[in-house]
């Protein structure tokens, strides 16, 4: 059934989707500084350059910082709203999960945006909090998602067994579900993460001055500047990303998430 | 499904830590957002801003623009990723879920970098003008920087994993006989593909459709790198307006026509698929 031409469909596919990451890898190592393609030369004054960018560095770590916590913070309140939605039957079921879905519903500029201007009404806000409450926000469909469908293939008996055999509720929870869902929680872990380390429409109008994230710094040195420091930052990022994506989807299988 | 008298009690203190959240933090504004663009600080509740949005020749232009070229990109995603996907469900399970993670990438790696890329490409000095230039088959450089054409590229890159994916998963259920029984009863491939895979896998097509083309009508990075102020789409006409214009209330106008516009294709999507079972 599967025909040469459909071979080939699959040749393009990649070559679109992957040649891309190998033209940024080429150009990183280029001695000129001006963007030409093929580069000339070779030299890793880029990727020095890229460390020596305080700019980075800092953008580096605020995001590093704010995609830990509020992967963390949308796991740990998503977790408790997946196991209702799944073990219980309730009256207004449906809106939780709307709720819960809509974030990703929305444009991450509009919501970037509205946010500024609603946390502008309640007064001064630390930079870091509004980004901080700004990526909570929108992993939370992501937490509640990957938790209810790993949920979803646990046996209720296997818990309710606990409970008949004298474990409370919440120590049933803790020994029992918690322990069969850890590849679930990784997979979301990983993928709130990369969503919020990634993001850029969000975090662009909630960056302040002197607070910014890594996406949000990137683009604004586009703006000034255009030479391989970005190609070597990104081939950084691409190869980080890319460990990090092949470990989950051999461990987890991340891509049935997505 | 456990069954208990306090029950009632046990999901309230579940859901509400989040719900709560969610509400104040993400609902609340968003309601704001929609009074902004209603309520200009000077005076009372008036539509001007809608009025003005569709009576202005640039914003009216910016808005079709962001419809066309969304509805470009879903057909290339359509085009490259449908005989795609499909070979990709036929494989063996190890060697597609390899494949798989390769094509979620795009999807997982920073936006800025996956664009830049392009500029690469597309440059002034890029890899196709230095083809073209060798080849002698232009003078002078092309410019593909801050065409629709870049758009286009960029942002069907990013997206065709989000057409792939539903459609991988949709792909997979068709059973072999199927397909066994339709070429033996002397169906050649094409018509195989037309007639029982194409109905088959439907709602991946359509849940993919809407997911690539909301995508490509809300996304900022691609439009704001390979765009820039010069071929404004929605999103830099957004930032453009609250960032540079300072005008908050023109701002929110086309938040809020962003938040319809792919509130409208999702409602299509549900109303598509309710005809269909």
């Amino acid at each position: 059934m599967v025909s040469r031409w459909m071979y080939i469909s699959l040749v393009i596919l990649y070559g679109f989707l992957l040649g891309p990451f190998i033209i940024i890898f080429m150009a990183s190592f280029g001695a000129n500084a001006t963007m030409a393609f093929p580069p000339q030369g070779f030299t890793l004054d880029w990727f020095a350059n890229v460390f020596e960018t305080s700019q980075f560095i800092d953008s580096f770590w605020i995001s590093l910082q704010l995609a830990l916590l509020s992967t963390i913070v949308s796991l740990i309140m998503g977790m408790p709203v997946a196991y209702a939605l799944v073990r219980f039957r309730f009256a207004g079921s449906g809106i939780v999960e709307t709720v819960f879905s809509a974030p990703i519903l929305v444009p991450g500029l509009v919501i970037g945006f509205a946010m500024l201007n609603f946390f502008v009404l309640l007064g001064d806000m630390h930079v870091m909090t509004g980004l901080f409450i700004g990526h909570t926000a929108i992993l939370f469909p992501y937490s509640v998602r990957v938790i209810s469908a790993s949920l979803r293939n646990l046996d209720p008996y296997v818990e309710d067994a606990a409970v008949s055999l004298g474990a409370n509720r919440l120590r049933g929870f803790m020994l029992v579900v918690l322990p069969n869902m850890q590849a679930g929680i990784a997979a979301a872990f990983v993928l709130g993460f990369i969503t919020s380390f990634n993001n850029v429409p969000v975090s662009l109008f909630l960056s302040g001055p002197g607070v910014t994230t890594l996406p949000v710094s990137m683009l604004s040195y586009l703006e000034y500047y255009f030479d391989p420091t970005i190609a070597a930052l990104s081939t950084l990022l691409v190869i980080f990303t890319v460990v990090l994506v092949q470990a989950a989807e051999r461990v987890l299988g991340l891509s049935q998430f997505v | 499904m456990i069954r208990r008298p306090n029950q009632t009690r046990t999901i309230i203190l579940l859901v509400a830590p989040a719900f709560i959240f969610v509400l104040v933090f993400f609902v609340l504004p968003l309601v704001f957002l929609l009074s902004q663009s209603v309520l200009p600080e000077d005076g009372g509740f008036t539509l001007t801003g809608y009025l003005d949005f569709f009576q202005s020749r640039v914003s009216r232009i910016v808005y079709l623009r962001t419809l066309k070229l969304g509805l470009i990109v879903t057909g290339i995603c359509v085009v490259l990723g449908y005989p795609a996907s499909f070979v990709l469900a036929r494989m063996p399970a190890r060697r597609r879920s390899f494949l798989m993670s390769l094509v979620i990438l795009p999807l997982m790696t920073n936006a800025v970098a996956r664009t830049f890329a392009w500029l690469i490409i597309l440059g002034r000095r890029g890899l196709i003008n230095q083809t073209l230039l060798s080849l002698d088959l232009v003078e002078n450089p092309v410019r593909f920087i801050f065409t629709e054409t870049a758009i286009v590229l960029g942002l069907a890159q990013l997206f065709l994993p989000l057409m792939v994916l539903p459609l991988v998963s949709a792909m997979e259920n068709i059973p072999d006989d199927v397909l066994e029984a339709a070429r033996s009863l002397g169906a050649n491939r094409l018509t195989t593909f037309l007639r029982i895979v194409v109905p088959l896998s439907s709602d991946g097509l359509v849940l993919g459709a809407t997911l690539v083309f909301t995508g490509s009508v809300t996304a900022f990075v691609t439009p704001a790198i390979l765009g820039g102020s010069r071929l404004l789409l929605m999103s830099t006409l957004l930032r453009q307006k609250a960032v540079i214009l300072f005008d908050q209330h023109a701002a929110a106008v086309v938040a809020v026509v962003m938040i319809l516009t792919t509130l409208a294709v999702n409602l299509l999507l549900r109303v598509l698929r309710v005809q269909q079972s």
